[in-house]
């Protein structure tokens, strides 16, 4: 069983990459947009005047928020845009169809979507770094599990609109809105208002900015904290599965898993 | 030895306004290695059945056990023993070459690479694939394409196949190529085959046995050469010299049923079915009357298109 599972990992990793390599176009794009939207935010708010940066006091602050920005709206997509194709492409019942499990695809597409988005997000965060001149510190052992506790939320969400998708048609639209949702769950001031850090990416994205600005490592931060970004992860992704199951359901009833 | 066991499967969509029953409690069974035509016309409930019978859609109610599993229960048991093709070349990753989506396909059914590279290749050379090996699908043409998802669906190794149209929109060389590797490749394999088509050529060529069904209801379960001795058809072509006026066209379409015309300036052909072959002298007497010159006569193997048609006409 063991093997078989890693060579259904296999299959799905290399499915993402061939994905990724083939709209080359979209990649690129996404990284060109993405990067103007930070210039108009960034240059935008110094010529009417601003000291620093929009929506944070510093522009180190800035960056790091739209770091996460960016890479909430890669996991997010992967999910809701990418299920709602497989279901236009006919491709989502012959995944529908493994003996494996849907479950398992959806988590190995949740995680070859994590490292290969990378390719993107990460030369965008370059371009902001040396576009501000402000580079900020990489500590891996740090950066990589809170970057995962932050970005589960992304995948939660993305669950529950992928599998909105599948039902109701037209809701594509709104896809689109959420994601500068996104932004207010981000620039929300989690640290002094505690209750915000129940909100997707707030928490996670004020303890990746301590690391990433002021250099503070996992193992020195409120454990609290820690554990309150754990229990968003978690609570965001169960949510978004059962969501997600509950949608799945409803498809199977109306015969809509291939129908677009 | 029964491999599909279907009981009284239906499926109900709910509208504000009504229901429909687009599976009305059908029942049937396929034995091991068998090769069925699930045949009928647009929106007979064939599509329904069949991703019924792949837990795609959640039946209202009724049961399907594929090889002793429950597929309600256990689908995933039940996805060790069937590979389906569901509406043609929409199957397989546009953006992904032949190669790589045979090799995603084995690997979903957690197959590596290594374990399927015989039969990968053996599926390639099969299916004409090998020029094609890195070419992306959405460059293959249709039939090619079509090819591409058949041999995804085998890579899987599994007992049972279900093909949804597997030759919808396809021309004529390509349904012609298709039909050929499912009657002389495919089927020699042993496999078990649920063919769904509206297509009575593409079932009468590959199937020994057609379940007709119509409005969601099975109308007829037989071989296929019982249902054309049960109609007891016979149909004859009687060819005449020139072409035959409208009004003797419409004197045959009158007294006869099933009667189809073609003709060239030298001559025309009359095909003619006949539950009662003594029938014949009748069409002799209308073509002495109107001075038709009898050029030859033939017994030509029934229509099952016709017969089909009869059934489901029948049926409405």
């Amino acid at each position: 069983m063991r093997n078989r599972l890693v060579n259904l990992f296999t299959a799905i990793f290399i499915k993402e990459w061939i994905s990724l390599k083939r709209y080359p176009f979209n990649t690129i794009s996404a990284v060109v947009t993405v990067y103007l939207v930070f210039l108009l935010f960034f240059l935008g708010y110094r010529l009417i005047g601003g000291q620093e940066a929009p929506f944070s006091s510093t522009t180190e602050g800035f960056i790091v928020g739209f770091f996460i920005w960016t890479y909430s709206i890669a996991a997010y997509s992967a999910l809701s845009w990418g299920i709602v194709q497989e279901a236009r492409q006919g491709t989502l019942e012959q995944l529908y169809m493994t003996p494996l499990g849907y479950e398992r695809v959806a988590i190995y597409t949740v995680i070859a979507n994590f490292v290969w988005s990378l390719v993107w997000v990460l030369p965008v965060l370059v371009l902001m770094m040396v576009t501000t001149g402000r580079f900020l510190h990489f500590d891996l052992i740090t950066l990589v599990p809170l970057l995962i506790l932050t970005i589960a939320s992304g995948y939660g969400i993305g669950f529950i609109t992928g599998g909105l998708g599948l039902v109701f048609k037209k809701i594509q639209a709104f896809f689109q809105i959420l994601q500068f949702i996104f932004v207010g769950f981000i620039v929300a001031p989690a640290d002094t208002i505690p209750l915000l850090k129940i909100l997707p990416f707030s928490l996670g994205t004020r303890m990746i900015a301590r690391n990433m600005i002021e250099k503070l490592p996992i193992y020195q931060m409120p454990a609290f904290d820690i554990l309150v970004l754990v229990v968003n992860a978690v609570f965001y992704l169960l949510v978004g599965f059962f969501v997600f199951k509950l949608c799945e359901k409803v498809a199977k009833d109306r015969g809509l898993l291939g129908h677009y | 030895m029964q491999i599909l066991q279907c009981e009284d499967l239906t499926k109900i969509y709910k509208t504000k306004k009504k229901k429909i029953h687009a599976v009305d409690h059908i029942s049937f069974s396929i034995n091991r290695g068998e090769l069925v035509g699930l045949l009928g016309p647009n929106g007979a409930g064939k599509t329904t059945t069949i991703k019924s019978l792949c837990r795609l859609i959640n039946p209202t109610s009724g049961s399907i056990v594929i090889d002793g599993t429950d597929v309600i229960r256990h689908p995933r048991t039940a996805f060790e023993k069937i590979a389906a093709v569901l509406e043609g070349n929409r199957n397989v990753y546009w953006r992904m070459s032949t190669k790589e989506n045979l090799r995603l396909f084995a690997g979903l059914q957690g197959y590596s690479s290594r374990q399927v590279k015989t039969k990968m290749d053996g599926l390639i050379d099969l299916f004409g694939l090998r020029d094609k090996i890195n070419t992306e699908a959405r460059f293959l043409s249709r039939g090619m394409q079509q090819k591409l998802a058949i041999a995804c669906a085998l890579i899987k190794n599994t007992d049972i196949l279900f093909l949804d149209e597997p030759t919808l929109g396809l021309d004529v060389e390509a349904t012609y190529e298709v039909r050929r590797l499912l009657k002389e490749k495919i089927a020699s394999e042993g496999k078990t085959i649920l063919l769904s088509s509206h297509n009575m050529g593409v079932v009468e060529d590959v199937c020994r046995r057609v379940i007709i069904i119509n409005h969601g209801k099975i109308v007829a379960d037989e071989e296929i050469k019982r249902i054309k001795e049960f109609f007891q058809v016979n149909s004859y072509r009687f060819e005449v010299e020139g072409e035959i006026n409208a009004g003797t066209q419409d004197e045959f379409t009158k007294r006869f049923l099933g009667v189809r015309f073609s003709s060239d300036k030298t001559r025309t052909e009359i095909t003619i079915d006949l539950k009662d072959s003594m029938r014949i002298y009748e069409v002799l007497e209308i073509l002495k009357e109107k001075g038709s010159k009898l050029l030859s006569i033939q017994n030509v193997e029934p229509d099952f298109e016709e017969i089909y048609l009869e059934m489901v006409r029948h049926e409405k």
